[in-house]
Formats: C-alpha cells, structure tokens, sequence
C-alpha cells in the first residue's frame, strides 16, 4: 500500500502565495487563460530613474 | 530585515524617523501603483508626476497621522491614486483642454528591449498598444478591476473595498471584462504572435 499510495501533502505544504481564493473559486484562470496571455506582454513598470527621483523627493521632505 | 516587515511595521519605525523604511515601501509597492495610473493616465510625464504626487501625499498623511492601520496598506495607497486621477480629470474637464485620448506617448518599459531585434520590438510595441486598446475600451468598471486585480496585483477583497461594491460584484465585473476583451480578440483579430 505505502508503496503506490499519493504521499501525504500537509495544509502547510499547500502553495498558496499570490492565489486569490475567490478567483481561484471562480475559475478564471482556466475559463480565461488565453486572454491572461495576451494581458501578461504588457508590463507597466516605473523607469529606475524615476524611483529614483521619488526617493530623492521623499529625503527632501524629512 | 525590512524586507520582512509588515508595511504596518514599515510606517511605524518611518513615523519615528527611520527614513528608509520608507523606501523600502515605495520600493515594494511602486510597481502596482505606477501601472494602475500609467494604464488611466497616457501621457508619460503627467502618468509620472502622479506617481510621485500619490507617494507624496502618502507621506503627508502618515506624518499628520490620517492612517489608521487595518492591513489595507495598499489599498489605502491606491484609492490615494485613484483620487489623485479623478482630480486630474476634473482639471482637464474644466479647462476644456486636450482629453487623454490624444495622448500617444509609449509608457511601456520592456525587458530587455536592447537585445531585442527591431522587428520583434515593434511587434511587442503592436501587442502592447493593442492590449492598451482592448483595455481602454471596456466599461469603466470593468476597466478597473482589470487594472487593479491584474496590473496592481490586488485580491478581490481588496478590489471590493477600494470600488465599494461586494466581492461577487467585482468578480463578476471581472469576468464580463474579460467575456468582453476576448470578443474583441476576435473581432479584431488580435492574437498572440509574440513571445
């Protein structure tokens, strides 16, 4: 039996970092996947010089 | 050490003086803030300037003590964008100057672009507009919870508390913008050539 059995997965072991439980309950990720493809080639992030200048402001203000 | 903090943690050890907890806040949470006004605001300077302004008015409310921790650190930021962006509108309405639909500036910062070739650029650059263009023509409310649970990385609880209406609602909004942006796919033929 122990040799064919599925091993024993502990509640701690189950990844659930970044799972949103109501999406995940809806099942978005599968009914929409081809357009979470599409979604995920935008990437809006800040320049670095930008974070940059922000943090300067913020030293600027104390 | 203050990568392991709560942001809770981070603006307490800030209000008593300790500057770079909150650096280490911008630097967590700045992603999601930019690209939730940068996917509102085309004009990259002004999409900038709110990015920055939102961060600074965090700063001004924290000191004068208008935060009241509920672990909703980033919802909190967001509605401060979100505000921030409503009074940008207001602003243009009453100056009855250009509306952000003329904006065409590229926002976008992609990986890596120098090691791309110049024909893969531009078809990133046309997948890129393209999805920008599917998003801008949802329905404002679905717009946003695309925007925020998406691009900002928000659960849907905090979604729900940021737009005032109930989980199911925003999950529901999210699900018909998605029904919506796949029609469009197809309408307009807009697939996935690049990867």
């Amino acid at each position: 039996m122990a040799k064919n059995s599925t091993p024993f997965l502990s509640y701690h072991e189950i990844q659930v970092d970044d799972v949103d439980i109501y999406e995940d309950a809806f099942g978005l990720y599968q009914e929409f996947g081809d357009v979470f493809k599409l979604l995920e080639q935008l990437k809006p992030v800040p320049k670095k010089r930008l974070t940059k200048r922000l943090i300067e402001r913020v030293r600027q203000m104390n | 050490m203050k990568k392991s903090m709560s942001d809770y943690e981070l603006i307490e050890e800030f209000v008593k003086g300790e500057q770079s907890c909150f650096e280490e806040l911008i630097r967590r949470h700045k992603s999601k803030v930019f690209a939730y006004i940068s996917l509102y605001i085309r004009d990259q300077a002004l999409a900038e300037d709110l990015f920055q302004d939102t961060f600074l008015k965090v700063i001004q409310s924290v000191k004068s003590g208008k935060y009241y921790d509920n672990g909703k650190f980033i919802s909190w930021v967001m509605r401060i964008a979100h505000n921030l962006i409503i009074d940008h509108f207001r602003r243009v309405k009453q100056l009855n100057t250009v509306s952000n639909d003329d904006y065409e500036s590229d926002l976008f910062n992609s990986k890596k672009l120098a090691e791309a070739n110049v024909e893969d650029h531009m078809i990133k650059r046309q997948i890129q507009k393209d999805i920008r263009k599917l998003i801008s023509q949802l329905p404002e409310d679905q717009r946003e919870v695309v925007i925020l649970r998406h691009y900002s990385g928000l659960s849907f609880k905090e979604i729900a508390d940021i737009t005032d209406v109930s989980i199911n609602t925003a999950l529901g909004r999210m699900r018909y913008a998605l029904i919506n942006m796949r029609k469009m796919m197809e309408e307009k033929k807009i697939s996935l050539t690049f990867n």
